[in-house]
């Protein structure tokens, strides 16, 4: 399914992902969290989907021939 | 703690880990049927699971070393191109795929999950369902050999009726993985649910077992690199944790490699009967409190 707006869709998701797992990794991010201060998994968790957003967008997007 | 504990623990936790009868049900359960008195509660305790988590990923690691480097060179090569084409590529995507859903639920849910049912009669009471859910696996299984009409055939030949590793699909690569997030209940097995699901998406028995290895292999060695700080507070005997740790990578590594050989025509019944037998038995001994 080769498809520029799904790419755009993942790169855009990635950066969102990007950004809640440095707010986690800050510990400005509480949200779904057992006690206060840093989240290390949930940090590397919203990293990895950030990671596996932008293979994501690779993979769908068109490329010239 | 003492030493023959730790060592006891190890054995046990890497032995169970990979067989499909629940680690952490067996965990729970023999400690209070042995009427050891440590609290797997107690903050010193989490070092040590940490470190047995470590023992295990570390054997599988050693287990599948060609498959892991051929994996790690295959998703750098398919992310990079954006396409897929070898099989390596393929599993490497496949495994991501599948370690996506487990490690959400695992950092949302895990610790709530296990805190709510980890007590050694809801232990018994899930490694009875762990039980039939194997049963239950084979049943279908068998089924799906029926309408293949391969039921008459040795069980070799059966098993290469069925699918490589590879060739799962992405949808069903994410719902094996998923399925791991059952194994939060103790007496629920992780590589149990992960080896039925790969059966229902029709893999061959020990490429099921394959698949589930090598998708323990990622969550296991992170959430166990992740709590590796612990191991420097105070009061951890290190010494005693790292033996306990060390016999649970051997442990883990011998049953890797006997149940990939059991898996080439072996079926999930026996430790399905197991599990009820065990379960069964042990509400019996908790419930008389011998």
């Amino acid at each position: 399914m080769k498809s520029t707006p799904i790419a755009i869709g993942f790169v855009i998701l990635a950066v969102v992902f990007f950004v809640v797992a440095a707010l986690y990794a800050t510990g400005v991010l509480q949200i779904l969290s057992s006690g206060s201060g840093v989240h290390i998994k949930h940090a590397i968790l919203f990293a990895v989907l950030a990671v596996a957003s932008l293979i994501a967008a690779n993979f769908t997007r068109q490329r010239a021939v | 703690m003492t030493f023959a504990q730790a060592l006891f623990m190890g054995l046990l936790q890497g032995a169970t880990e990979l067989f499909p009868v629940s680690s952490l049900g067996h965990s729970v359960i023999i400690p209070s049927l042995l009427h050891w008195k440590f609290k797997q509660s107690d903050p010193t305790f989490l070092p040590f699971l940490v470190l047995l988590h470590l023992g295990t990923a570390g054997a599988l690691l050693v287990l599948y070393r060609d498959q892991w480097l051929a994996i790690t060179r295959g998703f750098f090569t398919a992310a990079v191109r954006g396409r897929i084409t070898t099989p390596p590529e393929r599993l490497a995507m496949l495994l991501l795929t599948g370690t996506i859903p487990a490690g959400i639920l695992g950092v949302f849910f895990e610790t709530r999950i296990k805190s709510l049912f980890a007590s050694p009669h809801v232990a018994a009471v899930f490694l009875v369902v762990n039980g039939f859910l194997m049963l239950g696996f084979e049943l279908l299984r068998r089924r799906a050999e029926r309408r293949a009409a391969l039921d008459s055939k040795p069980r070799a030949e059966q098993e290469q009726g069925f699918a490589e590793a590879e060739r799962i699909s992405f949808v069903a690569a994410a719902l094996v993985g998923a399925c791991q997030a059952l194994a939060f209940l103790p007496g629920i097995s992780r590589s149990g649910v992960t080896i039925g699901g790969g059966l229902l998406a029709g893999l061959r028995h020990q490429e099921a077992a394959r698949f589930s290895f090598l998708l323990a292999t990622p969550i296991i060695a992170a959430a166990g690199l992740v709590e590796v700080p612990q191991l420097f507070a105070s009061g951890v005997p290190v010494g005693e944790y790292i033996a306990g740790a060390l016999l649970s990578g051997a442990a883990a590594y011998v049953s890797a490699r006997f149940l990939l050989r059991y898996f080439r025509s072996g079926r999930l019944d026996p430790y399905g009967w197991y599990c009820v037998a065990a379960g069964l038995l042990s509400l019996g001994l908790l419930a008389l409190n011998l």
